[in-house]
């Protein structure tokens, strides 16, 4: 594989400070369909690069899984003082997605591709609810309301999943893909191994601090029941978001868990 | 039949969820009972279960289709699944009327079938993946447990800590387990103890063989769930969360690092070193959490650290050989451990009306003029304080197997039982009571009742648990040392045991009491009074890693 292709895929599937360009379009961008569509579609066009070249896994050189996973572990603990949730979710795309480099070997393209995608789709849903954020608060920012338990009952429940589904917790796709990815290193690195499991630490640790900054407190009590009391997502909205994470966790069992 | 019913056990909490979650707007707070009738059901399957497996149809797997998912009814996973059910079940009818003021209560019992349904998939587990799932749903579902009142932030701060101190114990367990799947290429729990007991040196990692590696993985996951030394401080903070959920995470959630090393046992019975270490950690866990135990006024932390030192013992147990014991410790400590929990409020009710402090002899003497009690020859108090207890125990395990001093792990629990039978003839002498021979002989009789019944639940224990006396006295071997060796640290500590009790009666009757002043003792107190300055060290290190992430992304710019 050409050192500029891989360059080049180095700017989709994230490596530092190429990862950089991806933080600071999602940042620019404040249309929250465009975010999504650099969120589902930004690792495919890496993955059409790589796959374009006669790329082989034997030719990636060690340096650049490395690189990867130094990318990786630096957008996670970079994650850990972040409180805008914007900022927290292209972070947490950086981190995940430099770790598909090391899916490359032994795994099929089409595999890859739903790698991204599974990867992809919980934060999509968190791009959704931070927009909600911002349209209720004015901004998508820990600590700086809090109590949205309170406040926001359903939102609070749906954005508890989808920071879990993130994060990479069972049974969601990001658990399963994790799991591969150690299952491949361990055979032939095993440092890269325990990095994976670090990088997997601080993303648990980064989501619990987002959830924490955002539901736990007291909410006013003109937020709950006042004339300018929040509006909570309704029925149907809730079902949608409910059915969307129910979708992803039965395909996540079936297609990247492989029960089936 | 029995795969069925393993089936069922899990799949009643898991509907009760559900149908608490759909139906508590319409039902209101009556929506607990689906919860608690779900459970109860629950229990009732574990113990047909029980029955059955009593009965003779011992092993087996539900049927899957698929590489995971299976459900695994070996003797363990039946106990286990009957013990959390029971725990669970006391849990939610206490909740029933504790929680009914508090907000979220149909999202409380949601919580708690979710709780419960986890637990049971985790001990009836018959594969890596879902072993490693159900131990990660765990640790998540307790964090939102302990955060039941989200408006309080303090609660979610020491939720916080038991969720990573669970994470990092997660991490051990998934790296086991691919470990093993790499080298089997299954992830047939029963499989792989099979082709593993074949040949244990078939694989190496890192110039180890795979059982030691995978040993020490294990035991780590098993040191952050059961609050071992270092990994401990998350336990005894916990109090704010509501008082049900600390008696399910005390009397359920901690044992399951038990539970753990439990499952794997074929592994450690295949190691060389690994339980002598588990040894140390829990025997310094035990001393540590007793001592800390002993220094704190307030009843919940004092029961949390009571927790440590008891989870200490069981690790301990692991580490001797006697795994089954450790089963069979965790029960009994989830029983009498839920109670005190469960029980704490009224505790301290009552301490508010009396103190319950008893009164000295000078108070005795002068206002209830009670005749002091006549001394008693300090020579033969101590000979009687170190002779019974040994004595009661050498006969009880006697009967029940005659070469049970054999083995180096039961020489071990023999200490302990004898420092804790001589600790009891000591407080009762200690009480200077009028009829100091009939109050000794009764408790000289309790001990003993208390013993019998222990040796033989416990032998009970060990041959349901571990049908294979193979496998029985591969784990003792595995945790034993050089004899030479054993018997020079046993002579030394049976010398220690008879000087310090001879001490302390002579020191007692002749009013030599030492008293600790000066520097030492202050540093000590001061060391655990701040108990050993590990949550500042911690705390530390949480806010220089945060500092450090945050100067990170000023100097990034963010991007």
């Amino acid at each position: 594989m050409p050192d500029i292709t891989l360059i080049l895929a180095g700017l989709f599937l994230p490596l530092f400070p190429l990862s950089m360009v991806f933080n600071a379009v999602f940042d620019r961008i404040q249309h929250v369909a465009l975010r999504c569509l650099l969120l589902i579609g930004w690792p495919q066009i890496g993955l059409a690069i790589i796959h374009s070249s006669d790329f082989t896994a034997s030719s990636l050189p060690t340096w650049f899984i490395i690189w990867a996973l130094a990318t990786s572990l630096l957008y996670a603990f970079r994650m850990l003082s972040l409180r805008a949730v914007g900022q927290w979710n292209s972070f947490l795309a950086t981190s995940m997605w430099a770790t598909l480099w090391l899916s490359s070997s032994n795994t099929s393209q089409e595999m890859q591709q739903l790698y991204a995608f599974g990867i992809s789709a919980p934060l999509v849903l968190l791009a959704f609810l931070s927009a909600g954020l911002e349209k209720r608060f004015g901004a998508a920012y820990t600590g700086l309301y809090g109590g949205l338990a309170q406040s926001l009952p359903r939102f609070t429940g749906l954005l508890v999943f989808i920071v879990l589904a993130a994060i990479a917790t069972p049974v969601f796709p990001g658990f399963f893909i994790m799991l591969k990815l150690i299952i491949n290193s361990s055979a032939t690195m095993p440092l890269a191994t325990l990095a994976l499991l670090g990088i997997w630490l601080l993303w648990s640790w980064a989501g619990v601090k987002l959830l924490q900054g955002l539901i736990v407190g007291t909410a006013s009590q003109s937020e709950v029941t006042g004339v300018n009391a929040l509006k909570d997502f309704n029925l149907i909205t809730s079902w949608s978001y409910a059915l969307l994470l129910i979708a992803l966790i039965v395909s996540s069992i079936y297609l990247t868990g492989g029960l089936s | 039949m029995m795969s069925k019913l393993i089936i069922l056990i899990i799949s009643l909490p898991l509907l009760s969820a559900l149908l608490t979650h759909l139906l508590a707007g319409k039902l209101g707070r009556c929506v607990a009972r689906i919860s608690v009738t779900a459970t109860l059901l629950s229990v009732l399957l574990s113990a047909s279960l029980l029955w059955l497996s009593l009965s003779g149809d011992l092993v087996g797997e539900s049927i899957s289709t698929s590489p995971w998912s299976v459900l695994f009814y070996d003797p363990l996973s039946i106990l286990m699944a009957l013990v959390i059910g029971v725990i669970s079940l006391i849990v939610h009818i206490y909740s029933l009327r504790y929680m009914a003021e508090e907000a979220g209560y149909a999202r409380f019992f949601v919580l708690l079938d979710l709780m419960t349904a986890s637990l049971i998939l985790m001990v009836a587990a018959g594969d890596l993946l879902t072993l490693v799932i159900a131990w990660h749903l765990v640790g998540v579902l307790l964090y939102f447990l302990l955060g039941q009142d989200t408006r309080n932030p303090s609660a979610y701060r020491y939720a916080f800590w038991t969720f990573i101190t669970y994470r990092i114990g997660d991490l051990p367990l998934v790296l086991a387990a691919v470990l093993l799947f790499q080298a089997y290429d299954t992830l047939s729990l029963p499989v792989i103890f099979e082709q593993l007991s074949q040949n244990p040196t078939a694989h190496e990692v890192f110039g180890l063989a795979l059982p030691e590696v995978i040993g020490i993985l294990i035991a780590l996951a098993a040191f952050a769930r059961s609050a071992q030394f270092l990994l401990h401080t998350w336990l005894p903070y916990t109090m704010e969360g509501p008082t049900p959920v600390s008696a399910l995470m005390h009397a359920g959630i901690v044992n399951a690092g038990g539970f753990l090393i439990n499952r794997f046992a074929p592994i450690f019975a295949n190691t060389s070193d690994v339980l002598q270490w588990v040894f140390i950690v829990g025997f310094i866990s035990a001393i540590i959490g007793s001592i800390l135990m002993l220094a704190q006024n307030d009843i919940k932390k004092s029961l949390g650290y009571s927790t440590m030192g008891q989870m200490g013992f069981m690790v301990m147990e692991c580490g001797i050989g006697a795994f089954s014991l450790a089963i069979y410790h965790l029960i009994v400590h989830g029983v009498f451990k839920g109670t005190l929990f469960l029980s704490a409020g009224t505790i301290i009710n009552k301490a508010r009306k009396s103190d319950g402090v008893p009164k000295d002899d000078l108070y005795k003497f002068v206002v209830e003029k009670q005749p002091a009690s006549t001394p008693k020859s300090w020579l033969l108090m101590a000979l009687i304080t170190l002779v019974v207890p040994i004595a009661i125990l050498i006969i009880s395990h006697l009967f029940v197997s005659a070469d049970y001093f054999q083995k180096q792990g039961a020489i071990i629990l023999l200490f302990f039982g004898w420092i804790t039978g001589a600790q009891l003839i000591f407080a009762t002498y200690r009480t200077h009571a009028q009829n100091l021979w009939r109050l000794l002989l009764i408790n000289v009789f309790s001990f003993t009742v208390v013993i019998i019944g222990y040796t033989f639940i416990s032998h009970a224990f060990d041959v349901y648990l571990y049908p294979d006396a193979a496998l029985r006295e591969q784990l003792y071997a595995a945790a034993s040392i050089e004899k030479i060796r054993f018997d020079i640290i046993a002579v030394i500590t049976t010398l220690i045991i008879v000087a310090s009790w001879l001490f302390t009666y002579y020191a007692e009757r002749s009013g030599k009491i030492i008293r600790y002043k000066g520097r030492i003792w202050i540093t000590f107190y001061a060391l655990i009074s701040r108990e050993f300055y590990m949550t500042d060290l911690y705390t530390l290190l949480t806010r220089t890693i945060l500092s450090a992430s945050n100067k990170l992304n000023v100097w990034l710019r963010w991007n």
